[in-house]
């Protein structure tokens, strides 16, 4: 099959691929790269769980063609933090008890950040909040404790993460 | 699955591809449909023209007299541009409730168009509007009228190469206003059942000059209520003459049965939706809160 080369910027580094045309972001950052923090399930944009930030936006990577990636940053949740210095939404998460099974977590976490980037300079409501996640679906319904830990961190920082 | 992903490097390049591929092209702009589609099988296109790289389609351009919207701009851009708060609100309240912010981020305005979904929510301010869409083909560009461009669910007029390059709005007059109202079956990540947009314009002595009235998931494309905007223009606008206005729209409609509703409850949403959204334009013209 047809390989096409295609240089990509995940989490900083530059990465040197050969891509077939068909491949989805998704599919090049789990299988062929290895991060499995953005996972598979829908393959719609329909649950949020693939969800990784294009140019600092949030954005369904099941949906996008690697070859659209071409010259922009994508930033996965591996990118986000360390172990050893959490991002803020992270910790917030923590504290809160927002993580159950932690399947929805990355794409939870990565929209958020979107979200309070996009709302920088003022704290958002909380039903903004519920909006800004409808598209990231968590089925152990914790919905809650993530309304509250982002809310938190929305309130530290009046948006912008 | 097997295609090429051809990355023009300028406007006038990819509608060369277009033309050389014909029915096997496509463009490719935010894929949120395309490549749902491509992955269900339901579209086997050999050629895919990218137009992310395009940056020159993406701006939105205040030009004096009208607005000028790039084709990829997208929903979450139209949502968040103070050229879409004051008079023409309407079109940033429909590019809101598209889908979550995900699908906002990268889903396109030219999209939205050329796939003339009925249901597109973009595509009822728009036409209230009374948007002109500038097509680019390989030979010629046109421009024309949203309302003759839309020809079914999922057909418009625009020929195999030709590019959805941009769509020109119309500034409104002073004392001009819009609305947007959505219907589904909850608040966010939803498909309208029905969705309305109204544009009035007020004279000084209060009557209504002018009407639009669009409708979205009631017909083969989102259409115009023409009967009810004409029952409008010259009347003072009292509560009565909104509820009419509501009857007759939701009886110039032709609505189905499908699996978000029956034929007869979008009726209803239109008759109860027309009248609502008209008030709220009534409101902001009168400068009170919404």
């Amino acid at each position: 099959m047809t390989r096409v080369p295609l240089t990509l910027s995940i989490n900083g580094e530059m990465h040197e691929l050969l891509v077939a045309p068909h491949w989805t972001l998704l599919y090049v950052l789990r299988t062929v790269i290895g991060l499995s923090g953005a996972k598979e399930n829908c393959l719609e944009a329909e649950c949020g769980v693939c969800t990784v930030l294009l140019d600092g936006k949030a954005v369904n990577s099941c949906i996008l063609l690697a070859e659209q990636c071409r010259g922009r940053s994508i930033v996965t949740i591996e990118g986000l933090g360390t172990s050893g210095q959490l991002h803020p939404l992270q910790e917030a998460f923590i504290r809160h008890g927002a993580v159950q099974c932690g399947y929805c977590i990355p794409g939870m976490i990565l929209t958020a950040k979107s979200f309070l980037d996009e709302t920088s300079g003022r704290v958002p409501t909380r039903d903004e909040i519920r909006e800004a996640i409808s598209g990231t679906l968590c089925r152990c319904t914790g919905y809650q404790k993530i309304i509250d830990a982002i809310a938190a961190v929305a309130a530290e920082t009046k948006g912008g993460t | 699955m097997s295609f090429t992903v051809h990355h023009p490097a300028s406007v006038s390049d990819a509608v060369a591809l277009a033309e050389r591929y014909g029915a096997d092209g496509r463009f490719l702009a935010g894929g949120t449909d395309l490549i749902i589609q491509i992955h269900r099988k339901r579209l086997a296109s050999q050629h895919l023209i990218d137009l992310t790289g395009l940056a020159e389609l993406r701006a939105i351009e205040d030009a004096g007299d009208e607005i000028r919207i790039g084709a990829l701009a997208t929903h979450k851009a139209i949502e968040r541009n103070p050229l879409f708060q004051g008079a023409l609100v309407a079109l940033a309240e429909a590019a809101r409730v598209v889908g979550g912010h995900q699908v906002r981020n990268v889903g396109t305005v030219g999209g939205n168009i050329a796939n003339a979904s009925p249901a597109a929510d973009v595509v009822a301010p728009l036409l209230a509007l009374e948007a002109e869409v500038v097509l680019q083909g390989a030979a010629a560009t046109r421009r024309v009228r949203l309302r003759d461009f839309l020809a079914g669910p999922g057909r418009t007029m625009r020929g195999d190469g030709e590019l959805v390059r941009e769509v020109h709005v119309a500034k409104p007059p002073p004392r001009s206003a819009t609305a947007f109202l959505k219907a589904g079956r909850r608040k966010a990540m939803e498909i309208s059942v029905v969705c309305v947009a109204a544009r009035l314009t007020l004279d000084d002595a209060g009557r209504c000059a002018a009407a639009r009235i669009a409708l979205g998931a009631v017909s083969a494309t989102t259409m115009r209520a023409e009967a009810a905007e004409r029952a409008l223009e010259g009347a003072l606008l009292t509560d009565d003459v909104l509820r009419d206005a509501g009857r007759l729209a939701a009886g110039a409609c032709h609505p189905i049965d499908d699996v978000r509703a029956s034929a007869r409850y979008r009726r209803l949403l239109v008759e109860a939706l027309v009248p609502r959204a008209l008030a709220r334009c009534v409101e902001r013209i009168s400068g009170r809160r919404s």
